[in-house]
C-alpha cells in the first residue's frame, strides 16, 4: 500500500528546546493514526511540519508522493490546533467560506449535519460554546473532502456525546478510503479511533503500533484493586496475600489499597476467598484490564519523571535527549 | 474564475466580519467626521492668513479623504493580520488553495469598498460645511482605488511584523500621523523646513494629496518647483497617479509576501 504520509528523520530545534529529534513516520493511505503525547512533546510541530506550515530543520516529508508545499491544497484537509475562526460568522457561513476556497467541496450543510450542528447553524461561532466551536472548525477541515485529515487535538473542549458524533463521522470517513492523522490527550479516542498509535515524548517517537500491541508491550498486566476496611498497615497483609495466592500483590502509591497483578476475571473468587479466609473485610474490589493510558503513563509518565529529576538536578543532557530505546521494547519501535 | 471564487468567498466573509463589528463600522466613517467638524467647520481655514489653514478649504479635501485612505487600511489591515495569526487561520489558509496575495486582494475590494463610500460621505461634509469648491471627476476614483491597495499592502506589513492587536493598531497610528500631516495634506510644503522637502517625497501620501488636489481643487497651484509635474510635464493628476501606483505595487507585493504562511 502506497504511504500517504512519509516523513523521515525530521528535526526541529526552537533556540535551545529541541521540538523534534529525528521522528520517522509513515501513515499508510486508509489508515487512522493517532498521535499521542504530553504537553510540549512535539504533536503540533510534527503536525505543522507534515502538513508544510513549518519547515524542519532536517529530515523529510512527503505527503501523497510530495512535498507537503507543492501538494494540491484540495488533497489535505487540516485543523489546527487552537484555531479559532472569524467569531461574527455563523456555523454555516463559516463551512460556506471555506468551501469556498476550493473548486469542488461537500456541500456545507451536509457537513454542518455530519458535525451535528444543524440545529445552531444559523448561530454566530462566537455565540457556540467551546465545543460546538470545535465541531464547526472540525467541518472546516473537511468541507473539501480531503484525502488526508490532518487534525490536531480534533475532540478537545467536545462534550461526550459530541465527541461520539466527530468519532463517528471520522470513522465512517475512514471507511471510506480518507487517511487521517489525529492528535490527542484522550486515550480512548486513540485506542477506539487509531489503527496504530504513535507516543511522542520529549521529540522522539518513544512507541508506535496498534493499541493491542502497545498495551501488550508496555500497559502491564490487569489489576484488581482491593480497598480494605482496616487501619492496619497493609505490608504484612501483602506479603501473606502473596504467598497465598501465587499473583503479585502491592500497596498502591497512596498506600490504601492493595492491587493484585494479573488476575483474569475467573480468579478474582480465589482473591476473595483469600480474604475471607483471613477475616479481611474490604469495602469495594475494582478489575481493570489495562489500557492505552496505562501505556501513555509507563512511558509519557517515565520521560516526564526524567524531566523533573533533570530539572531537579539540572543535567545538560536531560530527557530532551534521551534516545527513544531507553524505553524498552514492545510495540513498533524505532 | 477559481481564483474569482475563492476571492469572492474571502472578501463575503471579511465583509460579513467587518460590517458586523458596530463600533469599527461606526469609528470608521466617525473619525473623518470627527477631523472634518473640527478643523473645517470649528477651526476653520484662513485664506491668505499665516500659519495652519491658511488655504482655501479646497485645498484640504486630500486631507480629509487621507484620512480614511491611510487609517483605514493601515489600522485594520495591521489588526486583521495580528487576529489571523492570534487565531491560527493564517496556518488553516496556507493549507487552502486560497493564496496569501489573493487574502490581501480580499481585504483590499472590502477596504475600497468601505472607504469609497466614506469618501463620498466626507467630499459631501466638506462641501456642505466649509464651503469648499471642488470638481468631482473619475480620477478622485482611481487615487482611492489605488491609495487603499497602496495601504493595505503598508497594514499588512505592519500586521505582520507587529506581535499583537495591540501592536499593531500602535504601529498604525505611529506611522500614519506623521504621514498624514506631512505630506502635503494639511500642511504645505513651504511651512515645513526645505530639508524635510526630501522625506515628503518618500511618503506615498504626498503623491495621492498632490494628485487628488490637482483633480478635485481647479485653483490648485501645479508645477512647483521639484513636484513630478515640473520635471516631467505630465499631467499632474495622472503623473501622482502612476508614482501611487508604484508605491501600490511594491508594497502590495511587499505586504502579500510578509502574511506568514509558515512559522
Amino acid at each position: 500500500m502506497d504511504a500517504a504520509v512519509d516523513a523521515t528523520n525530521l528535526t526541529k530545534s526552537y533556540g535551545d528546546t529541541v521540538a523534534l529529534s529525528g521522528v520517522s513516520l509513515t501513515v499508510e493511505r486508509g489508515e487512522v493514526f493517532a498521535l499521542i503525547g504530553p504537553n510540549g512533546a512535539g504533536k503540533t510541530t510534527l503536525v505543522r511540519t507534515l502538513t508544510g506550515t513549518a519547515v524542519p530543520d532536517e529530515g523529510a516529508v512527503r505527503v501523497l508522493e510530495r512535498a507537503p508545499t507543492d501538494l494540491e491544497r484540495a488533497r489535505i484537509g487540516v485543523l489546527p490546533q487552537a484555531f479559532s475562526p472569524q467569531p461574527r460568522l455563523s456555523a454555516r457561513e463559516l463551512l460556506a467560506y471555506y468551501a469556498g476556497l476550493y473548486d469542488e467541496a461537500r456541500d456545507p450543510e451536509t457537513v454542518l449535519a455530519d458535525v451535528g450542528l444543524t440545529g445552531a447553524g444559523d448561530t454566530r461561532y462566537e455565540n457556540l460554546s467551546g465545543g460546538q466551536q470545535r465541531r464547526v472548525c472540525v467541518g472546516a477541515a473537511l468541507v473539501n473532502d480531503p484525502e488526508v485529515l490532518v487534525l490536531d487535538e480534533p475532540t478537545t473542549g467536545i462534550d461526550p456525546a459530541g465527541r461520539r458524533t466527530v468519532w463517528r463521522l471520522l470513522e465512517g470517513l475512514a471507511d471510506a478510503g480518507t487517511t487521517v492523522l489525529l492528535t490527542t490527550h484522550d486515550m480512548a479516542e486513540a485506542a477506539r479511533l487509531g489503527d496504530r498509535v504513535g507516543l511522542l515524548a520529549d521529540g522522539d517517537l518513544v512507541a508506535l503500533g496498534t493499541p493491542e500491541a502497545l498495551i501488550d508491550a508496555h500497559a502491564g498486566p490487569s489489576s484488581l484493586t482491593v480497598s480494605l476496611a482496616t487501619d492496619e498497615t497493609l505490608e504484612p497483609i501483602r506479603a501473606d496475600l502473596e504467598s497465598a495466592l501465587e499473583f503479585a500483590v502491592e500497596v498502591d502509591a497512596r498506600e490504601s489499597d492493595l492491587l493484585v497483578r494479573d488476575v483474569s476475571p475467573a480468579d478474582i473468587a480465589r482473591v476473595v476467598d483469600a480474604l475471607a479466609e483471613r477475616g479481611l473485610e474490604y469495602t469495594s474490589l475494582e478489575w481493570a484490564e489495562p489500557d492505552l493510558e496505562d501505556v501513555y503513563l509507563a512511558l509519557a509518565g517515565e520521560t516526564e519523571a526524567l524531566a523533573t529529576r533533570a530539572a531537579g538536578t539540572a543535567d545538560p543532557t536531560g530527557p530532551a535527549e534521551r534516545s527513544s530505546d531507553e524505553t524498552g521494547d514492545g510495540g513498533e519501535e524505532r | 474564475m477559481t481564483r474569482l471564487t475563492r476571492v469572492r468567498s474571502q472578501a463575503s466573509a471579511d465583509w460579513r466580519s467587518f460590517t458586523r463589528r458596530r463600533t469599527a463600522v461606526f469609528f470608521t466613517f466617525f473619525f473623518p467626521v470627527i477631523l472634518i467638524v473640527i478643523f473645517g467647520a470649528l477651526v476653520r481655514s484662513d485664506p491668505g492668513g499665516g500659519g495652519l489653514f491658511s488655504e482655501p478649504p479646497a485645498y484640504y479635501v486630500p486631507g480629509y479623504l487621507a484620512v480614511v485612505v491611510l487609517f483605514t487600511p493601515l489600522s485594520r489591515l495591521g489588526s486583521e493580520v495580528a487576529r489571523h495569526r492570534e487565531g491560527n487561520r493564517f496556518e488553516k489558509l496556507a493549507t487552502t488553495p486560497l493564496t496569501r496575495g489573493e487574502w490581501l486582494l480580499s481585504q483590499t475590494l472590502v477596504n475600497t469598498v468601505i472607504i469609497a463610500v466614506a469618501g463620498l460621505l466626507i467630499l459631501a461634509l466638506v462641501v456642505a460645511l466649509t464651503g469648499a469648491e471642488i470638481a468631482l471627476s473619475v480620477w478622485l476614483l482611481a487615487y482611492v482605488l489605488v491609495g487603499v491597495v497602496c495601504f493595505c499592502g503598508v497594514g499588512a506589513i505592519i500586521g505582520s511584523y507587529t506581535d499583537s492587536q495591540d501592536g499593531a493598531v500602535a504601529a498604525s497610528n505611529a506611522i500614519g500621523l506623521p504621514l498624514l500631516f506631512l505630506s502635503e495634506t494639511f500642511v504645505t510644503l513651504e511651512q515645513l523646513p526645505g530639508w524635510f522637502a526630501p522625506l515628503v517625497d518618500l511618503s506615498p501620501l504626498t503623491y495621492f494629496a498632490r494628485g487628488v488636489r490637482a483633480a478635485s481643487y481647479p485653483g490648485a497651484e501645479t508645477g512647483v518647483s521639484g513636484t513630478l509635474e515640473s520635471v516631467t510635464g505630465v499631467d499632474p493628476a495622472f503623473g501622482n497617479l502612476l508614482v501611487l501606483g508604484a508605491f501600490a505595487l511594491v508594497f502590495f507585493v511587499i505586504g502579500a509576501r510578509s502574511i506568514p504562511a509558515t512559522e
